[in-house]
């Protein structure tokens, strides 16, 4: 009880700090807010002194931070949560009419994943369930290439061929059930892979436990054997599926944009941008309050499924001695993707010819040139070394964090849900306001991101492990704290860890540059491949291959990270049995990506 | 039959009032296409803006509320930009400061006549609005009711150009009604126009009918039911589905997914320059000034950046300003060109017109061609501009309205190009440009004042402070069963009386 209590005093601080932090964004980051407001209000309009000061003296800003703060506060326990600083309407109704329709665009999102993952495991549940698993390989490259696809591009693909060139669903709008269509299919397929591959990974796991082996040798249908199977394996997938969920409500912004829906991401987006500080202290306590409801749901939810075994550490490893993973398929995706990038480098990534826009894949051009007639072979082979070092280097710094912080999960759990309740563009805003506009921002602001799912997946993990007989044993056996840390724990967690944090590069790629029109990150002409997906962008429909290539290398790489991480499985070690093969856990959230429709 | 499941499976049932509570209202009768029974169907109409001020007629949203037919102001602009009749039949300048209007017979929409003291006090509140609208940037106005159909305006400075700043649609008139207690200004059937607002959606929609008492005859559409969708490609997409009738600015991305004859161009006065940063860096020095105006071909831009929907840069002013080009005078004073000898400079521009940024990184590639060496930022335009105009870029890629909010062309000579303009970018501070622009601004004749204006542009540009690239073209979706559309190049109207479908 003391335990839980302290939880939540953590949890309210956290989200009292949060709210402070955007109450004071624009002092800390010293731009004028009533300059952004008239922007927003009226983007033509000259800012001179008189119309600034009007502006100040309508929204009471020479107040200062701080009575601005506690007078909202103030009104929030009044339920008045104060009016937009840019219509001068009351917030609430505002903000809780976007929130619903980013709830129903989640649920609808959720439900086209749920679909997707069980798409992907149907064979390893059928094959489980007639006890035909031995032996078989890990595939899942189809899927972990699925998961690395950018859901803005999705968007956009889903929009112009089925919902204009077919005419089957109404391309934009958010006015009814037949709308949710499309929207649902744009975010939900990407996550439903990557949870279906989770999933899959951790099926061969459960239908090799003794219970299983002795439900089928009982003779009870295969039917009844998968269902516990999935009963088994599922809990370890909630803490991701939570984040999924939030993430999505305050960040689906791409999406959003492609399809004109009035939610939450696109407000707080505009909001951040404006410095619209009421819609976004409101905006930002929704998605935190729903944080903490999803926690609760999901631990819930965790311990209906587990029951009493996860407490009285009476659970097995996930664990099946895996056979390696296949040397071939990483091997090919990485030589495929060195061609490119050897090919590209020896042409000229910044050679403009206007004249050459935008023409298909020739000789002259394999990959076909972009809207100022640049050879788009050029620009992703130049871009992969950015790319992927600074990607890397975020990487390596969130797995550090990540890992760290999941070994006190009681001080990072909450810490986990705040961040990843916030929209990524008010991380980047908040983290430039304290560390100011460097060269390191940028990577900076990914990474207070990014170190966040690796965080959960540590910790999920470790309350697993912690929960096994080994460990039980090894305790018995009189081993301290350090020594099942440094020579147990650790080394069963961290490979899974490892290759998580190396299926998120592509999506770190992404979120950098994201940040480009808050002038983080890669600027163009520079080749960085977010960059080049978000420019190309609005010409997806006339020139495809110019979002096609970044997006390829981009999914090619997404596959190396996986088939790759095949090899970094944990050999057997002589004392014990190895623990287990936990599989990647790529979080849902997949929050970097959102806004990049916000480049566009 | 008595299942336990029954009442459990019914249960979701109870959740669809609240779903249906999660979906946007204002979509459901858009597919409606009734025409009420009085002839004249009802039209649908994209535009780019979303109401950002709850439609308050002081700022920006006044000019969505002039394109979609709602608000009149007393006098128009005319095809070639000058003051045209609108509320007010004619004017008569009384003094140097006092003008008389004489208005003509018309009334609001909700019932009640347009008399000169409805005229006066809508005029006298804008004039107070906490800030002003930008019309009346600088200028105070006392406005009365000078007999049975004509209103007095005095201004307390000289304003030669008082009858052109009255067209602003921020200067609409309204009803008594509009106005409420809180300051807040309500457009909802108060106004004059041939179209009224009878429900708005937040942001995201809003219905019109027609009025049929509006003084210039009834409007052949019986309503338009707008919408404002942000994203340029989903406007154009909605245009293709053929779930609009109209679709304002296409983005040039987009304009080749459209049939040839569903899009219309228009010239707009927005002319996209390069703006080079004159009282700092290397541009200080007007021989690189001239190297890099040289360094430029101009003709890219408009031909493929733009893909022709564009004109080539030819001054500050553009095609759609037409007098102009008739009194167009060569740059005057222009320097020597030096050699850059790989000068470093840093230029910038903002992302929130999708070409932009397309047109910086062919600026940069042409000038590093001629010998510069250029860095390129981009970021959004609120994140940008207080420091490009405290003068922290070399240059600056700018897209601007040259008519600004007056529909006086001598606005943006005054903030952007002199020594205390209020939107100086360029960083400009000439002794002859200040006093040519000073010379045009006190010119009162319309003729001789655009002639003043052009002189001062010729001088501007012969300082080299800034190279026009393009002179930017609106395109409109417009689906093929629709006539009328009122293509303005001052985007102030779009649907009128003849418009229909």
């Amino acid at each position: 009880m003391r335990r839980q209590v302290t939880a939540l005093v953590w949890r309210v601080v956290l989200a009292a700090a949060l709210v402070c932090g955007v109450g004071l964004l624009p002092w800390l980051s010293r731009t004028d807010p009533a300059l952004t407001v008239l922007k927003a209000r009226s983007a033509d309009r000259d800012p001179d002194p008189e119309v600034l000061a009007a502006i100040r003296e309508q929204l009471g800003l020479d107040a200062g931070p701080l009575h601005l703060l506690t007078r909202w506060l103030g009104g929030l326990g009044r339920g008045d949560a104060g009016d937009s600083w840019i219509s001068g309407t009351p917030v609430l109704p505002d903000v809780a009419r976007a929130l619903g329709a980013s709830l129903l665009l989640m649920a609808s999102a959720l439900a086209v994943a749920a679909l997707t993952a069980a798409l992907v495991c149907a064979r390893t549940l059928r094959l489980g369930a007639r006890r035909g698993l031995g032996g078989r390989r890990r595939g899942g490259t189809g899927s972990a290439m699925a998961a690395a696809l950018p859901e803005f591009l999705l968007a956009s693909v889903l929009s112009t061929v089925v919902g204009v060139q077919l005419g089957w669903l109404p391309a934009l709008g958010w006015y009814g059930p037949a709308w949710t269509v499309l929207p649902a299919l744009a975010l939900g397929l990407p996550a439903g892979a990557l949870l279906g591959r989770l999933l899959d990974d951790l099926l061969p796991g459960a239908f090799g436990e003794p219970w299983a082996l002795a439900a089928a040798a009982r003779g009870l249908p295969g039917r009844r054997v998968a269902r516990q199977a999935l009963r088994r394996c599922v809990p370890a997938l909630l803490p991701n599926l939570g984040l999924f969920v939030v993430g999505l409500t305050g960040g689906a912004v791409a999406v959003e944009q492609v399809f004109d829906i009035p939610g939450l991401g696109r407000a707080t987006l505009q909001a951040a941008l404006a410095q619209d500080l009421p819609v976004l202290q409101a905006g930002t306590l929704a998605l935190v309050l729903l944080a903490a409801l999803a926690t609760g749901a999901t631990r819930l939810a965790a311990r209906l499924l587990t029951g009493p075994a996860l407490r009285d550490g009476a659970l097995f490893s996930l664990h099946r001695p895996a056979p390696p993973g296949r040397a071939l398929p990483p091997l090919l995706c990485g030589a495929a993707l060195l061609a490119v990038t050897g090919a590209g480098l020896v042409r000229d990534p910044l050679a403009v010819a206007t004249g050459q826009r935008l023409q298909a894949p020739s000789a002259a051009h394999p990959f076909g040139t972009d809207a100022l007639g640049r050879d788009l072979l050029a620009r992703v082979g130049h871009g992969a070394l950015d790319t992927l070092l600074l990607a890397g280097a975020i990487s390596a710094a969130a797995l550090l964090a990540g890992v760290l912080l999941g070994l006190v999960p009681r001080l990072s759990g909450p810490l986990v849900d705040t961040v990843n309740a916030v929209p990524p563009v008010l991380v980047a805003l908040l983290v430039t306001a304290v560390a100011g506009s460097g060269t390191a921002t940028p990577a900076l602001a990914v990474a207070a991101v990014a170190w966040a799912p690796l965080a959960a997946h540590t910790a999920s993990l470790l309350a697993q492990e912690r929960a096994t007989l080994h460990i039980t044993a090894t305790r018995g056996l009189g081993a301290g704290r350090w020594y099942l840390l440094r020579r147990e724990l650790l080394p069963a967690v961290l490979p899974s860890v490892l290759r998580h944090a190396l299926l998120r590069l592509p999506g770190v790629a992404l979120a950098l540059a994201s940040l480009g029109f808050l002038g983080l990150g890669a600027q163009p002409p520079s080749p960085e491949w977010g960059l080049l997906l978000a420019e190309n962008q609005p010409y997806a429909e006339r020139a495809p291959w110019a979002v096609l290539a970044p997006a390829a290398v981009l999914a090619l790489l997404g596959a190396v990270a996986v088939t790759a991480a095949g090899a970094l499985r944990r050999p057997p070690r002589r004392h014990r049995t190895p623990v287990p093969g936990t599989p990647p856990t790529g979080r849902g959230d997949r929050a970097g990506r959102k806004t990049l429709a916000g480049v566009g | 039959m008595r299942s336990p499941l029954r009442p459990r499976l019914l249960a979701p049932l109870l959740l669809l009032p609240l779903i249906a509570g999660c979906f946007a209202s204002g979509g459901g009768e858009a597919s409606g296409s009734g025409d009420g029974g009085s002839g004249g169907a009802r039209l649908r109409v994209a535009l780019a803006f979303p109401p950002a001020e709850n439609l308050s007629p002081y700022g920006a949203d006044a000019t969505l509320l002039s394109r979609l037919g709602v608000t009149e102001g007393l006098t128009a602009l005319d095809a070639n930009g000058a003051a045209a009749p609108a509320l007010a039949e004619s004017w008569r300048r009384e003094n140097d400061r006092t003008w008389t209007f004489s208005l003509r017979e018309a009334t609001f929409q909700d019932g009640s006549d347009v008399t000169p003291a409805a005229v006066a006090d809508s005029l006298t509140r804008a004039g107070a609005a906490e800030p002003a609208p930008a019309a009346l940037a600088g200028v105070t106005l006392t406005a009365e009711a000078a007999g049975d159909r004509v209103v007095r305006v005095t201004t307390a400075e000289p304003d030669p150009v008082l009858p052109l700043r009255l067209s602003s649609p921020s200067l609409a008139v309204l009803s008594a009604k509009a106005y409420g207690k809180d300051g807040r200004v309500d457009p909802v059937g108060t106004a004059t126009g041939p179209f009224e607002l009878t429900k708005v959606n937040g942001a995201a929609s809003a219905s019109l009918d027609r009025f049929d008492d509006y003084w210039g005859g009834r409007a052949q559409a019986a309503g338009v039911d707008a919408r404002f969708i942000a994203d340029g490609t989903a406007r154009a997409n909605a245009l293709r589905t053929g779930e609009l009738d109209i679709a304002e600015a296409v983005p040039v991305a987009q304009a080749a997914t459209l049939d040839k004859d569903t899009r219309r161009d228009t010239a707009t006065t927005r002319t996209t320059s390069l703006l080079l940063n004159a009282s700092s860096g290397p541009f200080k020095d007007a021989g690189l000034r001239a190297a890099a105006r040289a360094a430029l071909d101009t003709s890219v831009f408009a031909k493929d950046v733009y893909e022709g929907h564009a004109d080539p840069g030819a001054g500050i002013y553009g095609p759609a300003v037409s007098w102009a080009e008739g009194k167009r005078k060569a740059p005057v004073g222009r320097a020597e060109a030096k050699r850059p000898g790989g000068a470093s400079i840093t230029l910038a521009t903002y992302d929130n017109r999708p070409e932009l940024p397309e047109v910086a990184q062919v600026v940069k590639d042409q000038l590093e061609k001629a010998g510069f060496t250029v860095k390129l930022t981009v970021r959004e335009y609120s994140r940008l501009e207080s420091d490009a105009l405290d003068g922290k870029f070399d240059a600056f890629v700018l897209a601007r309205n040259t008519l600004l909010d007056t529909g006086d062309p001598v606005g943006i000579l005054a903030a952007d190009y002199t020594c205390d303009g209020g939107y100086a970018i360029a960083q400009l501070c000439d002794k002859d440009v200040d006093k040519a622009v000073a010379e045009a601004e006190k010119t009162a004749d319309t003729e001789k004042r655009r002639d003043a204006a052009m002189a001062a542009e010729a001088r501007i540009l012969g300082s080299d402070a800034v190279v026009p690239l393009v002179h930017q073209r609106i395109i409109t979706g417009v689906a093929a069963s629709v006539q009328g559309v009122v293509l303005d190049p001052y985007e102030r109207t779009l649907v009128g009386t003849g418009t229909r479908r």
